[in-house]
């Protein structure tokens, strides 16, 4: 499988960073999770620093993913009436603005709750913010919305890439899977 | 013969600028508190260092600029007053796993003679904390600020020997145990004679 997209499916680089932060999101929201029912202590100290040094890391392979999207555009989709073209940009282009947002926004939160994030423990994030209640609180509100965006969007496109698969058979989610070459 | 007077103008500056002269060189020493000025303190925690601060303190200070020897320097902290922009953090730190405040109320600093470090001075005396007495050591500069003594200054401390952090708080891993102190005071003239 070559690097770069060829015209039926997306190359390695692409794919590698698609299921690396589907990977990772999951983890991700997964430990958010953990980390918000637990009562203020080591444990829960622990789980954050985890979720946001794991938030940084997505953060990067955004920047990254973004800018290999920019220099390397994407295979054709195959036929399929304009609607289902326009749902599948929008909702693209969301994930995008998400895989910036959420990160930020969590980033900016840390700042305001004065607890600053660090990247595994190794290198310290600069504070854009100072701490402020209300503006944690607000941002607070924002990544927990984003989260649960980003978890709607997620299953739509899951369904709507298992639509084409399996109900249209328009081979669409071979172009995002490493095996058989059409 | 204008050069000499110019050589001899200049080098006047430059020794005054050695010696940090053209400050006015304070003196007595004084009193404040938080009104008067902001002791603050950073830790680390899981790899980022935050800061946090101390709402309530006393500091009494006796100087004498010809005299360092002779100084003193007080200071109390009510530790209940540790304020770290989350009420949930500050509740722990309180608690008997940290400052134990419900037991031990105050940390107290006291040292006595000043050595002249740089342009400014070290002050080793013994901080009490969690009613642990061990050796530490304040480094503070003075400048004078109308009727106003700015004394501003830092201390790098260990928690643990203190027992500050007990239990799963002990291990060093998410919790440092640096602690940096950050004072930056403007102390009022102490009444006369009030010294004990």
């Amino acid at each position: 499988m070559p690097a770069r997209n060829t015209a039926v499916r997306y190359g390695f680089v692409a794919q590698g960073l698609h299921w690396l932060i589907v990977v990772l999101l999951m983890v991700q929201v997964t430990l958010g999770k953990i980390a918000d029912e637990l009562p203020l202590g080591l444990e829960r100290l622990v789980m954050m620093a985890r979720h946001k040094s794991v938030g940084i890391t997505i953060l990067g392979l955004a920047v990254i993913r973004l800018g290999w999207r920019l220099f390397n555009r994407p295979p054709p989709p195959p036929p399929m009436p304009a609607w289902q073209l326009t749902a599948a940009r929008l909702t693209h282009g969301a994930f995008y603005v998400l895989l910036f947002a959420l990160p930020v926004t969590g980033w900016l939160m840390s700042s305001a709750a004065n607890y600053p994030a660090s990247w595994f423990g190794l290198v310290q994030l600069p504070d854009f913010v100072a701490p402020d209640e209300g503006l944690e609180h607000l941002l607070e509100e924002i990544h927990e919305t984003l989260v649960k965006v980003l978890i709607v969007l997620a299953i739509v496109h899951v369904l709507a890439a298992l639509k084409h698969q399996f109900i249209d058979r328009d081979g669409l989610l071979l172009r995002m899977l490493p095996w058989r070459t059409r | 013969m204008a050069y000499p007077l110019i050589a001899r103008i200049l080098l006047a500056g430059l020794a005054c600028a050695a010696a940090g002269a053209p400050r006015a060189p304070p003196a007595g020493g004084g009193e404040g508190d938080q009104r008067v000025g902001s002791l603050r303190f950073t830790a680390i925690q899981a790899g980022a260092k935050f800061t946090g601060a101390f709402r309530r303190f006393e500091v009494r200070f006796e100087f004498d600029v010809k005299n360092p020897g002779q100084g003193r320097l007080h200071v109390i902290v009510p530790t209940a007053s540790v304020d770290t922009a989350d009420p949930e953090r500050d509740q722990i730190i309180r608690s008997a796993d940290f400052f134990w405040t419900e037991k031990y109320a105050d940390a107290v600093f006291h040292a006595e003679g000043f050595e002249p470090d740089g342009r400014g001075f070290l002050a080793r005396g013994e901080l009490t904390l969690r009613g642990i007495t061990r050796p530490a050591t304040a480094r503070f500069e003075l400048k004078q600020s109308g009727k106003r003594l700015a004394m501003k200054g830092t201390a790098q401390l260990r928690r643990l020997p203190f027992g500050i952090g007990q239990g799963e708080w002990e291990s060093t891993e998410w919790i440092g145990d640096e602690v940096g102190v950050l004072f930056d005071l403007k102390l009022r003239p102490a009444p006369a004679a009030a010294s004990p």
